[in-house]
């Protein structure tokens, strides 16, 4: 979308088309553009991210989880956790936020044709993988064996519910759920473990496989250990950075870790790239 | 001390004056102009000597003329820039320098963005208030000057800031060199010169007792008003004494230069133990971001109710515990050290890594002055990169 001329802050209106709770404390909206113009001239790659707006309590990026496979609005998801999150989470059906974007590089789908995916998505991380997730399936026949592994602390978190027995109906995906040990309920029928070790069990060679991760940091950290150690090749593992950003365009100067700025050389990066930044994150 | 590269050779990189025709040169003049260390002077441009009457009755002129005029003038004891409503109120005085740098005249503390207004489900947006017209930013010192060249870098050529690029388009900016320099000066060490023309349409250089302006620029040029036709121009002695101050100036700053060359080493000494002794001393109070003519941070938070209000852009600082504060309370920098080592390395390493080996820092010293627990930037750059060259507890 050209938006040159235009403000680089000032935000598209959008209306909160539909609104569902994911879990006590994550919520997902679907927004529609109040000019369709913008609507129909937005173009954006999966993986990228937008500044969303409650108007009074101000900006929160936020990934974008519908793919450019489905145009015409804009889908996201996050948890009610700060001032801009907690005032989008109390808003209703019909009002209006503000969105700028996209931003950011977005992940290299092309080139993971004819190769099996791994997508491991924990807590409101699955808000990220959801866009590629959904490019992938897609545009199924391009890509091997697809395995989405969704992981939370308790039952209660693990998001987008409904829409995963629809993807477990696709040809050659498998879904593995699981919670923390802990966080499981007597009906749960998944796993319980935290990710690494549950991804350890699942045995998987690494065989060209593409694995993308997403998670709270601490997730991160011992996943990259474990695929390390299975011999997974950092080049292969993809993953999603996050900090906090006030412009999107490498001027705000908060979001750098070293020279990398987040907004305009990531969001996602290799597991290869993540082992050549300073440890600033 | 450690050393890569000899000011010598920094200064050639700055700008080496050009041998041309029509120059009207001494043998000494000639052999002072083939020194690389003579990195101000162009002899070639235009220049006039003007006496304090003649540069307030210009002053004067523009003021009539609509410009807005910031100057330094006189505020409880201390130098401030101000939008002044006549010549007479600027005062160049014993003037060393300003308290705060000028950038918020480009980029100012706090400035709405947009306005919103919540009526029902509906969000109406508006325009925030245009702000003026032409401005002349009078007597900068060179280093502010190059500061606000720095600000250029990142609001112009990193992706074109709209509000920044209409604001830089109608400023004019008119340098004062130095003819003293203070104890925390330092602009010699960063590529800097007390007669530096980076920054500057126009400039004007002390002559005992007078100055002789130059034009620098065709905006600088444009400045110049018709009664400059019955100005003295400037004589090749007066050329000559302008050059003779500005290297005395640039003598008395005795300051071991912190090269642009040193990036590499600096950002490869990001693990050293040494952050954390440079670090601690830091109270996080932000007032070197502040002061700072090149720091461009910035904050974006709404002002107002949940009816109407401003998306507004705030200055920031890299020190500031909150600056890098997830919401769900991840720090990527938590403590002290960790945000003291970004404020130096954006400056030293990554900056200059991506901007042509320019340096985010152009030496106007008022960091060092300012620390309420006297941090000095230049020895933790000297230190570090010590530290860096040497790999000592390189983990």
């Amino acid at each position: 979308m050209s938006d040159a001329g235009r403000d680089r802050f000032l935000p598209h209106l959008m209306r909160i088309a539909a609104a569902r709770e994911e879990t006590p404390d994550v919520r997902t909206v679907r927004l529609e553009f109040a000019e369709p113009e913008v609507a129909s001239g937005l173009q954006w790659r999966a993986g990228q991210f937008a500044h969303f707006s409650a108007f009074g309590a101000g900006e929160s990026v936020l990934t974008i989880a519908n793919p450019p496979s489905r145009p015409g609005h804009i889908e996201c998801t996050f948890r009610d956790m700060g001032k801009v999150t907690s005032a989008l989470a109390s808003l209703s059906v019909g009002q209006t936020v503000g969105f700028r974007g996209p931003y950011g590089n977005g992940f290299p789908i092309d080139e993971w044709r004819g190769r099996d995916l791994v997508f491991v998505g924990g807590g409101i991380g699955m808000a990220a993988v959801a866009a590629p997730l959904r490019l992938v399936l897609d545009r199924r026949g391009d890509f091997g064996e697809v395995l989405v592994l969704n992981g939370a602390r308790t039952v209660a978190d693990l998001v987008y519910k409904e829409e995963m027995k629809e993807w477990e109906k696709v040809e050659r995906v498998r879904i593995v759920r699981a919670v923390d040990p802990g966080g499981e309920t007597r009906a749960w029928d998944g796993e319980v473990g935290l990710l690494p070790d549950v991804f350890e069990s699942l045995r998987l060679e690494p065989d060209g496989r593409i694995v993308v991760i997403c998670g709270p940091p601490i997730m991160l950290h011992f996943m990259l250990i474990a695929l390390d150690r299975l011999g997974f090749p950092p080049e292969r593992v993809v993953t999603t950075l996050e900090n906090k950003m006030k412009c999107g365009v490498g001027q705000c100067g908060r979001c750098n870790v070293g020279r990398f700025f987040v907004c305009r050389d990531g969001p996602v990066v290799t597991a290869a790239q993540l082992a050549s930044l300073p440890a600033d994150l | 001390m450690i050393r890569m590269s000899s000011p010598n050779e920094f200064a050639q990189e700055k700008g080496r004056p050009v041998k041309g025709e029509g120059w009207r040169l001494s043998e000494e003049e000639y052999e002072r102009l083939q020194d690389p260390r003579s990195v101000g002077l162009d002899v070639r441009s235009e220049g006039w000597r003007v006496g304090e009457e003649e540069w307030r009755e210009w002053l004067g002129t523009l003021l009539r003329s609509g410009s807005r005029l910031v100057a330094p003038v006189e505020e409880d004891g201390l130098s401030l820039f101000r939008a002044v409503s006549s010549a007479a109120e600027v005062s160049l005085r014993g003037y060393g320098n300003t308290r705060w740098s000028p950038k918020e005249f480009l980029f100012p503390a706090t400035e709405a963005l947009f306005s919103y207004r919540l009526l029902g489900d509906e969000v109406e947006l508006g325009a925030p208030p245009a702000d003026g017209g032409e401005q002349v930013l009078f007597g900068l010192r060179p280093c502010d000057a190059a500061g606000l060249a720095r600000l250029d870098e990142i609001f112009l050529e990193d992706g074109e800031d709209p509000s920044y690029a209409a604001r830089r388009d109608r400023t004019a900016i008119v340098s004062l060199a130095c003819d003293t320099a203070r104890p925390e000066c330092f602009c010699t060490a960063v590529g800097g010169s007390p007669a530096g023309t980076e920054g500057s349409d126009l400039q004007l250089l002390p002559l005992d007792g007078a100055w002789l302006l130059r034009a620098l620029t065709p905006k600088g040029a444009q400045l110049v008003p018709a009664s400059a036709a019955g100005w003295t121009p400037a004589s090749a002695a007066d050329w000559r004494r302008a050059e003779e101050l500005r290297l005395a100036v640039e003598e008395s700053i005795e300051r071991d230069p912190l090269s642009p060359e040193w990036a590499p080493v600096l950002e490869g000494a990001f693990a050293q133990p040494l952050w954390e002794e440079l670090g601690q001393r830091c109270v996080g109070c932000g007032v070197c971001a502040y002061v700072c003519p090149s720091c461009s941070c910035f904050d974006v938070k709404d002002e107002g109710d949940a009816f109407c209000g401003a998306r507004c852009r705030l200055w920031d600082s890299c020190t500031l515990p909150q600056f890098t504060r997830h919401a769900s309370g991840h720090d990527p920098r938590p403590t002290r050290p960790s945000r003291y080592r970004q404020r130096v390395l954006h400056k030293f390493a990554y900056f200059p890594l991506q901007h042509g080996g320019r340096l985010m820092c152009v030496g106007c010293g008022r960091c060092v002055r300012l620390c309420p627990v006297g941090i000095d930037i230049r020895e933790s750059v000297e230190r570090a990169f010590s530290a860096g060259a040497s790999g000592e507890g390189r983990p």
